[in-house]
């Protein structure tokens, strides 16, 4: 979502600015490492795609890359233990998932609900970003789609096996999600990306994703608010 | 593929709604709620026209609320515009109108500035405001419900209020060069535009709301009415036809009095049932044949396969569109909402 208001100068140099960029990039970078984890695990739950997951799994670890080095150009040091704090909820519900070989869970934290976040807070971030991570950030966020596709084929073409699988982990996973948003408010703030328009992003990209493996927009609703209110 | 993007009148509206229709995870929230909800398709409609020609399109539910300006929301007000705008590319629908607040937003925020929305470049081409149908309807309200008065336009004066804006200006076109209307009366706040509009016209009088409500035989509302501005019925005309082509319309609930009949302006109404549940809850008598003008406009673009922003930008609407659009809305059976029959 592009700003509406033209946006106030932002100071990237600033110690607000860097303070709260440490956390946020931190999250970003755990973020595509849990990814390229996540995806590995997933080759080796599905055989039958496992040149696709790792080859996703490469292009995760080449963004975290990318991210790094947006911190660099702005001299700022990762809060990599902030971040994998943030990220234990999710990264735990994806190894239990991962354990009982539950693919369409591991794919709903990973392919869906990771990806529709980092897609919506990249599409935010971009308008706001410095010029050196705007245009990391704009390659990025090209690849996330693909990795998204990939989430909602898969379920797509196993719909009706693993729908009640599927609404479980949105019901288990979705009030984190919020949690975490919550989170990383006011960082956020300081970047000028907004709070509400990241959820409704989050749900715009989610919605759509739900919408493509055959939910019906009642149930899609019902499941892309779900807990949000409580949050 | 036709589609409407649309909004609800109130939050107490929405959460009605929200309940009537068996969301009652939207039905309990409060205006934050709605500030971050995304747009939805939850209406399908088919649309038979009078020739016969059958088309069918979507309602996008953009969760825009009154209240967001009112409070100032206008991040979030003017968000729910673009993604609705975006939802509706996204689903290939070929040519959406923008109902209610949604082309005033547009219009007022200068949205055209965005062209990107996530992965979507959006086509402008694939929107239109409506407003040359709902100015050309407005027009014909006054022709005809004048007649049903029996009030002579030849002898008659004609006040519009918010005369300068898109659909106030098309409206003050058509009565020139259309009827022969005895008076044209120009309110508005804008004093340069109003002066342009005089000169483009080469008639008219600038006026206060004030002084041209006392002269007005009829009234033509294109704004929605200032706050703080009550009007006394005593000192209208005793016969008085005004028309409500505003929004919100709410005429009807501040004017009660003998003699003065209010009509809702840029409604029509159209010769066959349409195939939709959504009217049922934006408040029509009849709801499976009354519509907003503006709606009407991109069924009508869609039976003539005008897939194009016919009406779009401030102040482009000429008297030929308007004809345009207004042959076509006869030729598939839409009429303007008129008059009930006097007693």
């Amino acid at each position: 979502m592009p700003q509406l208001q033209a946006s106030p100068d932002i100071d990237f140099h600033s110690d607000t600015y860097r303070d709260a960029y440490s956390r946020i990039n931190g999250i970003v970078i755990e973020g595509e490492q849990e990814a390229h984890e996540n995806y590995i695990r997933l080759a080796e739950m599905l055989p039958n795609h496992k040149d696709d997951l790792l080859r996703l799994s490469k292009m995760e670890a080449r963004h975290r890359k990318g991210f790094e080095a947006c911190a660099r150009n702005l001299s700022v040091t990762p809060d990599l233990g902030f971040a994998s704090q943030f990220f234990a909820s999710l990264h735990e519900n994806f190894q239990v998932a991962a354990s009982e070989n539950k693919v369409a869970a591991c794919l709903v934290i990973q392919s869906l609900i990771i990806e529709c976040f980092a897609i919506a807070a990249y599409n935010i971030y971009i308008p706001v970003a410095d010029d050196f991570a705007r245009k990391i950030t704009e390659g990025v966020v090209k690849d996330e789609y693909s990795h998204l596709n990939f989430g909602e084929v898969w379920l797509k073409d196993n719909f009706e096996a693993t729908k009640e699988e599927v609404e479980a982990a949105n019901r288990q996973n979705l009030p984190i999600v919020w949690r975490m948003l919550n989170e990383v408010e006011k960082d956020a703030k300081v970047l000028n990306m907004e709070k509400e328009a990241l959820v409704e992003d989050f749900m715009i990209q989610y919605g759509e994703a739900l919408s493509n493996i055959g939910f019906t927009t009642r149930d899609i609703m019902k499941m892309s608010a779900y807990g949000l209110v409580a949050a | 593929m036709f589609g409407l993007i649309g909004h609800l009148t109130s939050l107490e509206h929405a959460q009605l709604v929200a309940r009537d229709l068996g969301y009652p995870e939207y039905a309990d929230q409060g205006l934050d709620f709605w500030c971050m909800a995304p747009p939805q398709i939850v209406d399908s409609i088919t649309v038979t026209s009078a020739t016969g020609q059958v088309i069918h399109g979507k309602y996008v539910e953009s969760c825009f609320l009154p209240e967001m300006l009112a409070t100032q929301r206008v991040k979030s007000a003017t968000r729910k515009i673009i993604n609705a705008m975006a939802h509706a590319q996204k689903h290939g629908i070929d040519i959406t109108a923008l109902g209610g607040f949604s082309s005033i937003i547009f219009e007022n925020f200068n949205l055209e500035r965005i062209t990107r929305v996530r992965d979507i470049d959006l086509d402008i081409r694939r929107f239109t405001t409506g407003n040359t149908h709902t100015a050309y309807i407005i027009c014909r309200q006054i022709e005809q419900a004048s007649q049903q008065l029996g009030l002579d336009l030849a002898k008659s004066t004609v006040a519009v209020c918010g005369a300068t804006g898109d659909i106030g200006s098309a409206v003050c076109r058509w009565l020139d060069a259309r009827t022969d209307v005895d008076e044209l009366l120009l309110v508005a706040r804008n004093q340069t535009r109003l002066q342009d509009l005089q000169a483009e016209l080469g008639r008219g009088k600038i006026m206060a709301l004030e002084e041209a409500l006392s002269l007005a035989d009829i009234v033509v509302w294109v704004a929605s009415m200032p706050k703080g501005v009550e009007i006394d019925p005593t000192t209208l005309k005793q016969t008085c036809l005004m028309i409500d082509g505003g929004y919100p319309k709410n005429l009807a609930t501040k004017i009660q009095a003998p003699g003065v009949h209010i009509l809702s302006g840029g409604i029509v109404e159209h010769s066959l049932d349409i195939d939709w549940k959504i009217m049922n809850i934006v408040n029509m008598d009849t709801p499976s044949r009354q519509l907003f003008a503006c709606f009407a406009e991109a069924m009508l673009l869609e039976f003539e396969q005008w897939h194009t922003n016919f009406s779009w930008g401030r102040n482009q609407i000429t008297v030929e569109k308007m004809e345009k659009i207004g042959q076509s809305s006869v030729r598939h059976g839409f009429r303007p909402l008129l008059l009930p029959p006097l007693t």
